[in-house]
């Protein structure tokens, strides 16, 4: 686990694009490994990408933890680019993480790293401005509405 | 002997000739557009694997279409959409298929929607005109909505079948170059005679000898509009009228319903006993025979009932046959529960409940199951725990059918009633849903036919609440449609033939033709007409408490069975009640939920009661009101009136123009008599007819255009293409007007 440092400032800002039409899906990708499974090479975003991307599917939990995730897909060619956390589990927000709900697999999409104003270095997140938005999420109650007699 | 030697030689006998569907080879023709490398030409290769092998528009943004070229004129019978090996959410969920032989001029040839899967789709396309087929060069595909509604739509493959043989092709093509010719004299000869060109309508039906409708009709036109011979119209339509040839006309004719109020008699003033009480979520069964509807238990807004009765329709009179079935070892109170009736056996089931979270209990919990016998009065326990027995669990919102002929009850659906406070794992309070089971009256065996399911498989079916299932005794299918899981709304449709235990999809709510369907999420309630092959459906108030205050409230819908389609038969919306005045509003029942309806099928009579009217303010309200319906189609003898009235009305107003005195006289006679002085539509419209006194405008003036056609001509050509409507169409002229064809 590499929970040594807990700063992602140092890390690349990448432009992300679908592997599949190589639509732009995001220009704030940043490269990441899974809490749960350090095995797993992926991308993330903090700012929904509302514009590029769209929900797909129902909710669903993984094996190996309990983040309520739902998939999302590249609007261009609608293939399945990756997932976003609609509810993360305690043990994955307690742990170190980047606090990006929006991933990508590196399967479907690639990064390209992006430079900085002087055009000759990376562009590093800790350079980077923070997203004022948040998202909101309709978390709605779903309990029954037992309304039958 | 014989019949083994017969099959050997069958297939034998019909080698594969110039009539076998094959595939067919088409180019990519035009396009609306494409994005990255989805070129539209992909759509030729069947690659399931490959998820770059497709056309993908460039945007979902209307029109979008691909045309495709055959490489010769064909019979195009089928279409056939290859998929990706797993669901993608750029799957067309609606698309429209046109074709005809040059671009500009192509006819609707299908309208249909693909699953989300990965399954091949074929569909058959239109390709005959009365009974003749036609030849098609270019195919036109338009999508219009994917699976996902911000995504781009995407087509995988498409193969087209049909027969490009020129043997078969060429007399097509000949017979659809004569059609359209013909079509196209017919509407020249239709036009001269509206217009009166005499010697050119003569002379080009002289010349093509083409017919330009029955020669009934060229009668009727010559009496009517010629001759101006009233009474011999009117002998002529009577003919028509008796030989029966408006029963085309009538059969397609929507129904209109008659509500009506019933106020049974009552022997003890308007007592308790003398009729049941308010009440939402009671059952009802309807014994056709004996005309006797039987209702029991329900929720009366504060608590469970257990009171049984019967309605006689020939005494107008309910008879309490129990205070409390419980005390008769019947069913304890309930509500949400079903009941099914064997009409043969005179027996009445019932199964499943609703409890409140706050009694459910592992005791409590179980599903007993009641059977009634109406000759002897008496109630048997048939199970105590119908889950122990192999069947469902306790449920409610289920549905039930009998199948008195091979005696089995059919239950499905419905959600399983659970004690809350075992619930250890958040995911396992999810709802659960009860499958499709069967019970063998005889040997009380049930058997689970299928389980839960999210319709993975072609076979599978997904469970629900509140759905409608019934059964049709001829076809012996079961019907289901409607109902919800949770929040989720289902739109399907599907059959199961319950002999062949095969299931077939009839719609899988994917065609979201609003307002072409009944829409869900409303508590319908439905009843089948087996001999009519008909579907009935009351949809009432929506049980979702946001959806409630949209417009539309009451709508009664059929669905054909035979010629798979839906019709509206009314609708009514809230704005209008809102204004009518009191008396209004009880000429139909208000909108609501947890009522009950039930069909005599031999009287053809719906019967309702009671309800929850889901009034916000008074939540415990509940309806004791009782209703009969009547779905009714205008009669040979009302047709015969009215055109009786049509062609007095006009002669009156012929007469109006020259003869004033004589006109009133027979406006006062003989129109008069054509009208039903009990309709007050009818009388109204009456009363306008003497307006035809007032008319300043010249009796001769002559119609804008090149023809001196005058005034009574044209009215008397209006009149007969008024009448002209009641005959069958292919006895009358063209529908259509030459003079629309013109655009400006």
């Amino acid at each position: 686990m590499s929970t040594s440092s807990c700063s992602f400032a140092d890390r690349c800002v990448s432009i992300l694009c679908c592997r599949f039409c190589q639509q732009v899906l995001s220009s704030r990708g940043m490269k990441a490994v899974l809490l749960a499974d350090t095995e797993t090479d992926l991308y993330s975003t903090d700012i929904p990408p509302t514009s590029t991307v769209d929900f797909i599917g129902n909710c669903y939990f993984t094996d190996i933890c309990k983040c309520k995730l739902k998939n999302i897909a590249c609007l261009k060619c609608g293939n399945v680019v990756g997932y976003h956390v609609i509810a993360p589990c305690k043990p994955c927000l307690l742990s170190c993480n980047n606090g990006h709900f929006w991933m990508f697999h590196s399967q479907a999409v690639f990064g390209i790293n992006r430079l900085d104003s002087s055009g000759t270095k990376f562009l590093l997140w800790g350079n980077l401005p923070d997203s004022e938005e948040s998202t909101d999420e309709d978390i709605s109650d779903i309990s029954e509405d037992e309304y039958i007699r | 002997m014989a019949a083994a030697v017969a099959a050997a030689f069958g297939p034998g006998l019909c080698p594969a000739g110039p009539l076998e569907s094959r595939v067919l080879a088409y180019t990519l023709h035009r396009w609306s557009s494409f994005s990255s490398t989805y070129l539209p030409e992909n759509i030729l290769v069947d690659k399931p694997n490959d998820q770059s092998s497709r056309w993908s528009s460039e945007s979902n943004y209307p029109p979008q279409y691909l045309i495709l070229k055959l490489e010769r004129p064909a019979i195009v019978q089928s279409i056939t959409f290859g998929k990706y090996e797993k669901t993608h959410v750029c799957n067309l969920k609606k698309f429209k298929v046109f074709g005809g032989m040059n671009e500009e001029n192509m006819t609707d040839l299908l309208s249909s929607g693909l699953k989300n899967d990965y399954n091949k789709e074929t569909f058959t396309l239109k390709h005959k005109i009365d009974e003749q087929m036609f030849p098609c060069r270019f195919i036109k595909i338009v999508p219009l909505l994917s699976w996902g509604p911000s995504f781009n739509f995407s087509i995988w493959y498409v193969e087209l079948n049909g027969i490009d043989d020129p043997d078969v092709v060429q007399p097509c093509l000949n017979w659809y170059s004569k059609y359209r010719e013909q079509e196209a004299i017919r509407l020249c000869l239709k036009h001269f005679r509206q217009h009166n060109y005499t010697e050119a309508f003569e002379s080009l039906q002289k010349k093509t000898r083409i017919a330009l409708e029955h020669p009934m009709l060229t009668d009727l036109h010559d009496k009517l509009v010629l001759k101006g011979d009233f009474n011999a119209c009117e002998e002529l339509i009577e003919k028509a009228v008796n030989d029966g040839l408006f029963n085309q006309y009538i059969s397609q004719q929507e129904y209109k319903p008659r509500w009506g109020q019933i106020i049974p008699k009552s022997t003890k003033g308007d007592g308790e006993d003398s009729r049941p009480g308010m009440r939402g979520g009671h059952q009802m069964v309807i014994d056709v025979q004996t005309e006797t509807v039987y209702l029991f238990g329900g929720w009366d807004g504060t608590q469970d009932l257990a009171d049984f009765w019967a309605y006689s329709v020939k005494e107008n009179q309910w008879t309490y046959l129990s205070r409390d079935t419980e005390k008769e070892n019947g069913p304890s109170a309930r509500s949400c529960h079903k009941m099914c009736i064997d009409i043969q056996r005179r027996q009445i089931y019932t199964l499943g409940r609703y409890l409140d979270s706050s009694v459910r209990n592992s005791k409590s919990l179980k599903s007993d199951f009641y059977r009634y016998d109406i000759d002897t009065n008496t109630w048997m326990l048939l199970s105590e725990d119908t889950a122990a027995d192999g069947g469902p669990k306790l449920v409610f919102d289920h549905q039930m059918c009998m199948d008195s002929e091979k005696h089995m009850i059919y239950t499905f659906g419905g959600r399983i009633l659970t004690c809350n406070g075992s619930v250890d794992d958040s995911r396992a309070s999810e709802p659960q849903f009860s499958g499709l089971f069967a019970f063998d009256c005889r040997c009380r065996t049930w058997k689970l036919l299928r389980e839960d399911s999210c319709n993975a498989g072609p076979e599978d079916i997904q469970s629900r609440i509140g759905h409608c299932m019934l059964f049709h005794s001829r076809n012996r299918c079961l019907y289901v449609f409607g109902g919800q899981r949770s929040k989720t709304y289902l739109n399907d449709f599907f059959s199961y033939d319950v002999d062949s235990d095969h299931m077939d999809i009839i719609s899988d709510g994917t065609k979201k033709d609003s307002g072409m369907v009944p829409m869900t999420g409303f508590t319908q309630r439905a009843t089948i007409d087996p001999e009519l092959n008909e579907i009935h459906v009351l949809s009432g108030l929506s049980k979702d408490k946001e959806k409630r205050e949209e417009n539309v409230r009451n709508s009664f819908w059929i669905y054909d069975i035979v010629r798979n389609s839906w019709s509206c038969v009314y609708k009514n919306d809230q704005a209008a009640k809102e204004n009518a005045s009191k008396s209004l509003q009880e000429e139909e029942p208000c909108p609501r939920f947890a009522h009950q309806l039930v069909y005599d099928e031999l009287h053809k009579v719906h019967y309702l009661f009671g309800g929850n009217p889901g009034k916000s303010c008074s939540p415990k309200m509940r309806l004791d009101d009782f209703w009969s319906l009547k779905l009714c189609r205008p009669s040979k003898e009302y047709l015969l009136r009215h055109c009786k009235y049509l062609i007095r009305k006009h002669r009156f107003e012929e007469k109006a123009q020259t003869d004033p005195l004589s006109a009133l006289k027979y406006l006062q006679n003989d129109l008069f008599v054509t009208v039903d002085h009990s309709d007050p539509e009818e009388t109204k419209e009456l009363r306008l007819v003497p307006s035809a006194f007032k008319k300043h405008s010249p009796p001769f003036s002559p119609l804008p255009g090149f023809s001196d056609v005058d005034h009574i001509y044209a009215q008397r050509t209006q009149l007969f293409d008024t009448l002209v409507n009641f005959f069958p169409d292919n006895m009358t002229p063209p529908k259509g007007n030459l003079v629309d064809l013109i655009t400006l």
